[in-house]
């Protein structure tokens, strides 16, 4: 990692903020900003750079970056994009550490005049720059936040383990509103836009040595250098799971294809390509994209046989045929497993796979059928189905599928379809970090990949 | 006669192709099936037909002398109003799995390489499956099983499977010479693959 790049880390973790555009008008981007880092808890110091002002929401203002006495680490810039350049330069002579550039009207407008003084600059002060056209960042753990959107409209996520880097503001902003919505934590949200300093493949180089990360999201609309992207999900992925997820896949057919290659294989299939070479999970929609993401917390199973508890029979039908579907398998139980399990179910109950419980199941039922299966040599992982709405389950269910989930000798899945009532249990969940899933068939797929992701890490592994 | 430039181009970087010769008359399209030995296959050569089957301008499994003279005034009725810069007369191929090996450059990923079910009907399937350039063995191994017809290649019904280590050299070579002759884009097919190898039966390709 080069020295710029080392720097980013001052966006993240800075000991002072500056805004440049700071302010205090209502429903101006600067003001937002300021709010952000204000309401948001920030520790570091907050200064706004305004020359129409010397105070904004209480913080000093002061005309220029370069006339604020003591050391600044990191510049927000929402100001146009014909004042950056300029800016830019002073936060260089000043020893700013590092700059989020929000502006738009850069490359996107044809201004590559803009974007290659910025470059120019970055480069002679080796200053790391994020942007611009872009909504910075967000760091949980130390409130720095340049999302320009108030956080009333939009949720911030708590502190995980969960990097999200992306090209686009708009999905980009989405995803961490349904994160936080969904309980989910993240280590870092980083969106860069036009890339023009640095871009997707800086991202991942810087972090796969981020402590605080260890699953990437990546999403994904046009790059420069697929090459080095290749490279370097090459190099992370085996150490911290990338899912990543293409926009722009069916963009109009090549002009003139001669060929059937040509004809069929466009530039998505180079991405696919690369995802698949790079054994990067690829996600098709946002959907999809939280549906992998969050099972990559639980351990890698050792192989694809599945076994399948529920309280009730019909959902561990379709669970079974999603596992069927998927080409996984329904796990066989030693019979040690089956004797241990016969003890657990009433008198009319049958010892199978999927094991229903049956609707009479209480919390405990589901605590000892668990703890069998964890047992099991021939059981890789556990689709936990779980009807909340019998009249004998209650919220202690949600400490069991925490132990569950944090055994830690196979991984876990739970799946409980319903409405509101249900999506309370759903949300408590995830919140523990338990992946929950409103459909047994995306339960299941995710624990696809993670086994996909497994077996293949284990073969590495194996090859050396 | 871009054709025959192809075929000599993949030639010059080790390709090996079935025997085939360029006939301007019918006489001299006998001449060379003899030197060639049926059965063979005849093609129209024309820059200004670009598929071939769609004005009748294939004939294949021809096996003798009375057969290939009925076949060639075939084609030429076919290309009645298109220049025809000659026939191609070229060994039949052996029978098997018709593959696909496409390329392509792409602007962000530079040289791909497409493995698929081939035949006229590439588009309708669209059972490929590509990689970036440049690959692996175990690359092509995995892009073998992510095609659905798959099974096709491992020997589906009483068949044999296909030499798996003459794909796996042909997909590996076609990297190399994209990357060696800087091609566009590029299709051999078909490839026709049984137990013993294949055969590059059609290429085009763009440089």
């Amino acid at each position: 990692m080069n020295e710029r790049l080392r720097k980013l880390i001052y966006l993240f973790r800075p000991r002072s903020v500056a805004i440049v555009g700071g302010s205090s008008m209502p429903n101006k981007i600067g003001t937002v900003l300021m709010k952000n880092l204000i309401e948001g808890r920030f520790m570091g110091d907050v200064y706004a750079v305004n020359p129409k002002y010397t105070a904004v929401l209480g913080k000093p203002c002061y005309p220029k970056v370069s006339d604020i006495p003591k050391p600044v680490d990191c510049v927000i810039i929402a100001t146009p994009a014909e004042t950056v350049p300029g800016i830019l330069e002073d936060c260089g002579s000043k020893g700013v550490k590092g700059v989020i550039v929000l502006s738009g009207g850069f490359e996107e407008v044809g201004r590559n005049d803009l974007a290659d003084r910025m470059k120019a600059i970055s480069e002679k002060y080796n200053i790391p720059v994020i942007g611009p056209n872009c909504l910075g960042v967000f760091d949980p753990y130390t409130r720095v936040d340049s999302i320009f959107l108030p956080a009333f409209k939009l949720e911030r996520p708590g502190p995980g383990n969960i990097a999200f880097v992306t090209q686009s503001g708009a999905v980009g902003s989405t995803v961490v509103d349904l994160a936080a919505h969904y309980g989910m934590g993240i280590s870092k949200f980083i969106s860069y836009g036009n890339g023009t300093v640095l871009n997707e493949c800086d991202m991942l180089e810087f972090l796969e040595k981020d402590k605080e990360t260890e699953i990437i999201i990546l999403y994904l609309e046009g790059v420069k250098d697929g090459r080095r992207l290749l490279e370097w999900m090459k190099k992370v992925n085996p150490k911290k799971p990338i899912v990543a997820m293409k926009a722009g896949k069916y963009g109009k057919a090549m002009a003139a294809a001669r060929s059937h290659t040509g004809n069929i294989a466009g530039n998505y299939m180079a991405y696919k390509a690369a995802f698949r070479q790079a054994k990067v999970t690829e996600a098709n929609d946002l959907q999809e994209l939280f549906d992998f993401v969050k099972i990559f917390n639980q351990p890698l199973p050792k192989g694809n046989r599945v076994a399948v508890i529920t309280n009730g029979g019909g959902m561990g039908v379709l669970t079974a045929d999603a596992i069927n579907s998927e080409g996984m398998e329904i796990a066989d139980y030693s019979e040690e497993t089956k004797v241990a399990l016969k003890k657990i179910l009433p008198s009319y109950g049958n010892v199978g796979n999927p094991l229903d419980l049956v609707a009479d199941a209480g919390v405990e039922a589901y605590d000892k059928a668990i703890e069998v299966l964890m047992a099991d040599e021939g059981v890789d992982s556990l689709a936990i189905v779980l009807l909340t709405q019998t009249p004998p389950m209650d919220e202690r269910i949600i400490g069991v599928l925490t132990r569950a989930s944090d055994d830690r000798r196979k991984a876990v899945v739970t799946i409980s379809v319903g409405g509101a009532y249900t999506e309370a249990y759903q949300r408590a969940l995830e919140s523990k970090g338990v992946p929950s899933y409103n459909s047994p068939l995306a339960a299941v797929k995710a624990m696809h990949m993670l086994t996909n992701y497994a077996a293949w890490k284990g073969k590495m592994k194996k090859e050396g | 006669m871009a054709m025959l430039e192809d075929f000599r181009l993949l030639e010059k970087n080790g390709f090996r192709l079935l025997p085939y010769k360029l006939a301007t008359d019918e006489d001299g399209a006998v001449a060379a099936a003899v030197k060639i030995g049926y059965p063979v296959a005849l093609k129209v050569v024309s820059e200004e037909i670009s598929h071939k089957t769609e004005v009748n301008g294939v004939k294949i499994r021809i096996r003798d002398e009375a057969g290939l003279r009925l076949a060639y005034k075939e084609i030429m009725d076919g290309a009645k109003g298109h220049k025809v810069d000659g026939i191609l007369v070229q060994k039949m191929a052996r029978k098997g799995i018709e593959l696909i090996i496409g390329g392509r450059k792409d602007p962000q990923f530079g040289h791909m390489v497409v493995l698929g079910l081939g035949g006229v009907y590439v588009e309708i399937f669209r059972d490929i499956t590509a990689r970036i350039c440049p690959v692996v063995e175990q690359d092509v191994e995995e892009m073998i099983l992510e095609l659905k017809t798959h099974p096709l290649l491992e020997g589906a019904r009483g068949a044999k499977p296909i030499d798996r280590a003459a794909l796996k050299r042909m997909v590996l070579g076609i990297c190399k010479f994209m990357a060696k002759e800087d091609i566009k884009e590029l299709d051999l097919n078909p490839v026709i693959f049984d137990e013993n190898g294949g055969d590059i039966v059609d290429v085009r390709f763009t440089r």
